[in-house]
């Protein structure tokens, strides 16, 4: 089966700039030679600490960012030859939800016109053809059509998060990136939110990037797990296969460090050294390697590529 | 139906009054708001046994950070006020405590540690400076800023900041996350207080960091034997640091017991929903949903009649919408607040 979308050696470089003249003294590597697959109907999990480069790739995908280097197909459309009208129908069929429903909805507008908006601006339809569609999504989230008149203020974050929701589905997406949809949001209205975008899932055929930081919530909604460190994916793989057999050194500690809510069970504490490095030191070796136990000299060295170890699991590390 | 409570307290305040280094007894918070009153902390009843961690769970707005400030007595007031209750610590009651008695206790013998730490530290004063500062106000053996800085070196050294006696020369920014979550400690810690109490500590942090955190602080108490107050929204930080559970909903705690308890029986249906809730990795092959609990948590301005749960409650009666449940104990241990249990 052909991806919906396929990055191929994504690149975005951001310059360190100081002194008056804004002198470039080196470069931020936020995304560095990131290749990524996604199937349709597929949920793909991009797991990773904050400051990893997770939002960044997900604005390059988007084209809300352009890269320095590499490209993304969607549909069989190259985003690099993309222009005017192709770039228009690159937007429509992949849509966002972000982390904060707080600050993604403009608050001086009424729901209803939250959610014609981006119909609207394509130009679908006439009037009441949006104004049907509208209600019929606001139907399929799970809201009420009374509240239609009402400002997002008057709303919870999970009611909120529900708007966002319909709002990315009105021009029928395919692709749907979700960046952090449910880390604002309590235990409760969590599940409500994951449970919502499964059954749209299977309703609406679409496909997920989730961007996560919880490691529970992506090993429940995905289908497939990659994992990110300092702008580089070092592993990746099926969601049964990442979460029981994991063979970088990073997922190892990264799975390790979840708190697991079964008291009295004894866990192997993760063995790593310092912080998360600072991304403004570039490294000729592995991203991981000033923290990872295993280090050899190779790993200073040279950097690992994205080999696949077994069946659908890929691994960047010299030392698995 | 009311002696029955009274009875009840009690007896929660015989079972713990000798071994407790902090009981807190039927404590109304309250703020008198334009909105009307707001119940933040309605009714709490707690003990803390020495050496313990104490969790406090709950949704955002039930009401743990208010229960968790009203033990410092850092209350801004108004809109804030405690209007009834008492709070012993290590046998001082103190909401009978002047300012300049309570303002010697805070930092000395309770600390606390916030949520951020980055705008808990002083920006413009370095982590040396600001960690002395402690110990130069609660300290009496130290005199003069040159042994309190030497000893803030050594505290620092504690939390596992590297290279200390060069790092206390740096200023907030120039830290990380974690290091400034440590510095934070560090200052909790210095006078080796008999408790502490932690709001979210590692909830602005990454999973790797909040891992070595949680070690240290488990560390920590054990060297020192301080007691502790965690405050968190995460069960599985709960489950994994502490040893008595107080599940907190609409400004009450609903449910009272050790972690194991809590965990593997437990009776409130909304602790019993919240485990039910978490998603647990890679098991949506057996069960395609998750569990969740219907509506959302009331506002504290339009809370139901009644057990304030009721309306999301599958298992409400009648009589929950009329009248809030007493303290049941349906085990010696284990106190739930839910008219299912009562005899």
């Amino acid at each position: 089966m052909r991806p919906l979308l396929e990055v191929r050696g994504l690149k975005k470089y951001y310059p360190i700039k100081t002194g008056l003249f804004g002198k470039s003294v080196g470069q931020v590597k936020a995304v560095d030679n990131v290749d990524l697959d996604i199937y349709p109907n597929e949920t793909l999990g991009l797991v990773g600490e904050s400051g990893c480069g997770k939002s960044t790739l997900a604005r390059l995908i988007l084209r809300l960012e352009r890269p320095n280097a590499g490209t993304t197909i969607f549909g069989g459309i190259d985003a690099r030859n993309a222009t005017g009208e192709s770039i228009r129908n690159l937007r429509s069929g992949m849509q966002v939800i972000f982390q904060d429903p707080f600050g993604s909805l403009n608050p001086r507008k009424k729901v209803l016109s939250l959610v014609e908006e981006p119909m609207l601006i394509h130009r679908i339809g006439t009037k009441s053809e949006i104004r049907e569609r509208a209600l019929r999504l606001m139907e399929l989230v799970g809201m009420h059509k009374d509240v239609l008149g009402r400002y997002p203020h008057e709303f919870s974050g999970g009611q909120r998060q529900r708007i966002c929701i319909a709002r990315s589905l009105a021009l029928n997406p395919k692709l749907v990136i979700c960046d952090e949809p449910v880390s604002a949001l309590d235990v409760s209205i969590q599940a409500q939110v994951i449970n919502l975008l499964i059954d749209l899932q299977d309703e609406l055929g679409l496909s997920y990037l989730f961007i996560s930081h919880d490691l529970s919530v992506v090993g429940y909604i995905s289908d497939r797990v990659a994992v990110m460190y300092l702008g580089s994916i070092v592993e990746s793989a099926p969601t049964s296969s990442i979460y029981n057999h994991p063979m970088h050194p990073y997922t190892q500690a990264l799975l390790a460090s979840v708190p697991v809510p079964k008291p009295g069970l004894k866990k192997v504490k993760p063995k790593l050294r310092g912080d998360i490095s600072n991304m403004l030191y570039t490294l000729d070796g592995c991203v991981f390697s000033p923290r990872c136990s295993l280090a050899k000299d190779i790993c200073y060295n040279t950097k690992p590529d994205l080999i696949e170890k077994e069946e659908g699991h890929l691994v960047a590390c010299h030392m698995c | 139906m009311a002696e029955q409570v009274k009875s009840d307290m009690d007896e929660v305040r015989n079972l713990s009054l000798d071994k407790s280094i902090l009981l807190i007894d039927d404590l109304h918070t309250h703020f008198f708001t334009s909105d009307g009153v707001i119940k933040a902390v309605d009714g709490v009843t707690l003990s803390l046994k020495k050496g313990f961690v104490l969790g406090i769970v709950g949704e955002s707005g039930c009401g743990k950070t208010v229960l968790a400030l009203s033990v410092m007595r850092l209350i801004p007031d108004p809109p804030g006020r405690i209007v009834k209750g008492r709070i012993i610590f290590d046998g001082a009651d103190l909401l009978a405590l002047d300012e300049d008695e309570m303002r010697r206790i805070r930092g000395g013998q309770i600390s606390m540690i916030f949520q951020d730490p980055m705008s808990s530290l002083n920006p413009v004063f370095t982590i040396g400076a600001q960690v002395s500062e402690v110990i130069l106000l609660h300290d009496r053996d130290v005199s003069g800023p040159r042994p309190a800085l030497a000893k803030a070196v050594d505290v620092l050294k504690i939390v596992g900041i590297p290279s200390p006696e060069k790092r206390i020369k740096d200023y907030p920014h120039q830290l990380s996350g974690g290091m400034r979550q440590r510095v934070m400690i560090a200052m909790a810690l210095a006078c080796r207080p008999k408790l502490m109490i932690a709001d979210e500590p590692t909830t602005a942090l990454d999973v790797t960091t909040q891992a070595q955190i949680l070690t240290l602080m488990n560390d920590l108490k054990d060297k020192i034997g301080t007691s502790i107050i965690l405050v968190t929204h995460d069960l599985g930080i709960v489950a994994e640091t502490c040893q008595e559970v107080a599940v907190m909903y609409t400004g009450k705690i609903v449910e009272f017991s050790n972690v194991d308890k809590i965990f593997n029986n437990p009776l409130h249906p909304y602790t019993n929903g919240l485990m039910k809730a978490l998603p647990v990795i890679d098991n949506r092959s057996e069960s395609s949903r998750l569990y969740t609990i219907p509506g959302t948590v009331p506002p504290f301005t339009d809370l139901p009649s009644g057990c304030t749960f009721h309306d999301r409650c599958e298992e409400s009666m009648d009589i929950c919408a009329h009248e809030f449940p007493p303290v049941c104990y349906p085990e010696p241990d284990h106190m739930v607040r839910c008219w299912r249990f009562k005899t």
